[in-house]
């Protein structure tokens, strides 16, 4: 988006920082609704964040499904299953949860070393040859739409068999 | 500057999902935290095709194509989810061990 460096730099930060503390949220209540709310949190700050970079298709796309159905869905989920164990689950600290807590610290430092050392910039400049110049006056959503009736057509139709196969196996296994 | 703070983001969304994913006790927030996952992959595909393929973004079809895969597996791992406790009663995951035997 075409905003001010000062305030794309503090929507960043703020839109960051409500990721942060959502994700924690997800991990760390114990209520399992009140996780399932921090979860609506994270994605919809993680929607702004699509917004900002300019990406207005995927941002909605993601505020529609992942929102306003993914979520809703979890929510009924926690709202329906038997979760008679609320108050007996006291985050007894057991071994493995220290060694996954160390495992995964390691995996994000390891990430995050990598990822300042790594020249993108450089990748970049060595991949533009193949890239085409023009179509300058076409909207992203219009761009969005030409790849997929043209470039990925069949990934397009495979995804609408997959996604009823998914609902029909859905329906049957939670039948009664 | 700006696309490495992302990165970052993305990558602290993906170790808290594993973490999550791990050493959750209830089946509904380890499918909670496989979304966090799936978000945080999302986002580094919409990071890149915002910074390097501005012309034809290639990264935003595939993040659609991965959000579409993610509610199709949400909506099946909360059906099966539901019918197992309506089967034993509970949703701990390590009650969950019947191949065991």
């Amino acid at each position: 988006m075409d905003l001010p460096k000062t305030l794309h730099d503090f929507l960043l930060v703020f839109l960051g920082s409500g990721l942060i503390l959502g994700s924690l949220g997800v991990v760390l209540l114990t209520n399992p609704i009140f996780s399932a709310f921090s979860l609506g949190l994270t994605l919809v700050c993680i929607s702004l964040l699509y917004i900002l970079s300019n990406s207005h298709f995927v941002a909605a796309s993601q505020l529609l499904i992942y929102v306003g159905a993914i979520n809703v869905l979890i929510i009924f989920g926690v709202m329906f299953m038997n979760g008679s164990e609320y108050y007996q689950d006291f985050r007894l600290w057991t071994v493995g949860d220290g060694m996954t807590l160390m495992v995964c610290t390691s995996i994000f430092i390891s990430l995050i070393t990598t990822i300042p050392d790594t020249s993108w910039y450089g990748i970049i400049w060595t991949t533009r040859s193949n890239q085409i110049i023009e179509q300058d006056l076409i909207s992203t959503s219009q761009q969005i739409g030409i790849h997929l009736s043209t470039d990925f057509f069949l990934p397009f139709e495979l995804i609408s068999i997959i996604l009823l196969a998914a609902l029909i196996g859905a329906i049957v296994v939670a039948r009664q | 500057m700006m696309l490495e703070h992302v990165l970052v983001l993305s990558a602290y969304l993906f170790s808290i999902g594993i973490y999550g994913l791990i050493t959750s006790r209830n089946m509904v927030r380890a499918l909670m935290c496989l979304e966090l996952i799936l978000n945080a992959v999302n986002m580094n595909l919409v990071t890149f095709s915002d910074f390097f393929d501005n012309r034809q973004l290639k990264g935003n079809i595939f993040s659609i194509f991965v959000i579409a895969i993610a509610a199709a597996e949400a909506a099946i791992g909360l059906a099966i989810v539901s019918s197992i406790s309506r089967n034993r009663k509970s949703i701990r995951i390590n009650q969950s061990n019947l191949l065991n035997k």
